[in-house]
């Protein structure tokens, strides 16, 4: 579990296979990926992504760090889990790619910062860490401001009918968020769970 | 005989899926079921938290749920929502399955003086109907058949696929044909169309944030339907009922397409199966795009 993850400076490093099967969630798994591509072939929007898990599997082989923490693919999975029960070899693939994710967001991968799915998780986290549930209304005004103050008011106006529409039907809640009561014992659970994970597998 | 289960509601039965809260909570007392709240319950992590948080702090949102739930009492956590039972449950068999992330996990909750045994059950609403309730007590309580609807169910991904052919799978998962939801149709008295993508996916959270990603996947979805001639989609998944339901506009717009199919909850049609209200128990006004064969029964 202590393993470093390794300087991406160079393009191959093999420690970096090492580092995802020792401490990437359900990475010890990829140990039996045979290259069969039934998780690439299953996916929903693998179309879209630039390599697709079968590939993006053996670039860690490769080791190439950067790649793999770079690549759009972990960014655009839709968290399906056909590729996870379609698998012959059981590799949990959609856990492995949201933990991959994770990582290049800990490691301040600028692709991390960009992506659609990073912009989101941050705004929802938010949310749940603030108020101890996740208000819709909120995630998404602040998912979209995350794209600058215009792109964020050409996409609220964008979906103003939707909104309309959520609100007419009493489905957006309006006034203050719903909080939990003990937002501060959430708080700290989280911030001891933080601190765990990172005295654990500290990624770089 | 009643027996009561520990509620796990999930962020959006207080926004977009108030209707599905509403209509559970009106349907299981008469099966028998009495739900009792997790006290406090929190967000968890759905299918994003995990990304920004980690596994382990995002294991720890689920952890405080089950720790409060257990507290009250050793009954069974039940959830309608397909994240919240994806991480509840994962999380849950995780601490069973690990020593290591029980004990993470039981530190983390240690600092406000709570611990979790990882001793609960966690099920799906729906698990529960098919395993414990049955569809013949479901029928029993039907009053007003729902006869000549027609039906497509539409399950989705998460609520049956993610154990699916894992050690972790139950009898009710079956990730390419599951038929649980053609059984509530029928059960209701309606007819369950042969709806081949049950299980295509409607790009999730992904859809809400970049519809150029997902808005195709929704339209296949709805044209499958149409082509059968669907009176309605009935879904179990709070994501799927909205997405399927608020981008037909949109939809109609970029594919030239002309959608305008009504989108429930299986608890919807049950609740007005039962005789319930249609608007007070199965909260049909708070569809976007209303059904009059239901709304008039």
């Amino acid at each position: 579990m202590n393993a470093i993850s390794p300087n991406p400076s160079r393009a191959y490093d093999l420690n970096f296979a090492r580092y995802v099967y020792e401490n990437i969630d359900g990475g010890e798994r990829l140990r039996m990926c045979m290259q069969c591509g039934a998780c690439s072939g299953s996916c929903p929007i693998g179309q879209q992504m630039d390599h697709g898990p079968r590939k993006l599997f053996m670039m860690i082989r490769a080791g190439m760090k950067e790649a793999v923490l770079t690549s759009n693919t972990i960014w655009n999975c839709v968290s399906c889990y056909n590729c996870v029960v379609r698998c012959p070899r059981k590799v949990p693939i959609t856990y492995i790619l949201h933990d991959l994710a994770n990582l290049a967001v800990r490691e301040g991968f600028d692709a991390a910062k960009k992506a659609d799915n990073a912009r989101f998780a941050k705004a929802f986290m938010w949310s749940a860490r603030k108020y101890g549930r996740t208000d819709e209304r909120l995630v998404t005004g602040i998912y979209y401001f995350s794209f600058g103050l215009l792109e964020g008011m050409k996409r609220g106006m964008g979906n103003q009918k939707i909104a309309l529409n959520m609100i007419k039907t009493k489905r957006m809640h309006l006034g203050m968020p719903h909080a939990i009561k003990a937002k501060d014992e959430l708080q700290n659970i989280l911030a001891k769970a933080q601190e765990i994970q990172d005295r654990h597998g500290k990624g770089a | 005989m009643s027996r009561t289960l520990t509620y796990y509601p999930g962020c959006s039965s207080q926004a977009s899926a108030v209707h599905l809260d509403k209509s559970l909570r009106a349907i299981l007392p008469p099966l028998g079921v009495q739900l009792r709240d997790i006290d406090d319950w929190n967000c968890c992590g759905a299918s994003v938290g995990h990304i920004e948080a980690g596994h382990l702090a995002n294991s720890a949102l689920s952890a405080r749920n089950l720790a409060n739930a257990k507290a009250a009492g050793p009954e069974d956590v039940v959830t309608p929502c397909a994240a919240c039972y994806l991480n509840t449950h994962y999380v849950n068999e995780s601490i069973r399955g690990s020593e290591t992330l029980k004990g993470d996990l039981n530190e983390a909750l240690g600092v406000v003086g709570k611990s979790y045994d990882g001793s609960l059950h966690v099920r799906h609403i729906c698990e529960l109907l098919v395993t414990d309730i049955g569809m013949d007590a479901v029928k029993a309580q039907v009053k007003k058949p729902l006869t000549g609807l027609k039906v497509a169910g539409y399950v989705g991904c998460q609520t049956v696929r993610p154990f699916a052919n894992t050690e972790r799978a139950n009898k009710f998962d079956s990730y390419d044909d599951p038929t649980f939801l053609d059984d509530f149709t029928q059960a209701c008295g309606a007819e369950a169309l042969p709806f081949k993508m049950r299980t295509h996916c409607c790009g999730g959270s992904v859809s809400v944030m970049s519809p150029d990603k997902g808005l195709h996947l929704i339209k296949e979805l709805l044209e499958e339907a149409q082509k059968l001639g669907a009176d309605v989609i009935s879904t179990p998944c709070p994501l799927c009922q909205t997405n399927v339901e608020m981008y037909q506009p949109e939809i109609n717009k970029r594919f030239g397409t002309g959608f305008n199919i009504p989108v429930v909850f299986y608890s919807q049609l049950m609740a007005v199966a039962f005789g319930l209200d249609p608007v007070k128990d199965a909260g049909l006004d708070q569809n976007i795009i209303k059904s009059d064969k239901l709304l008039g029964r």
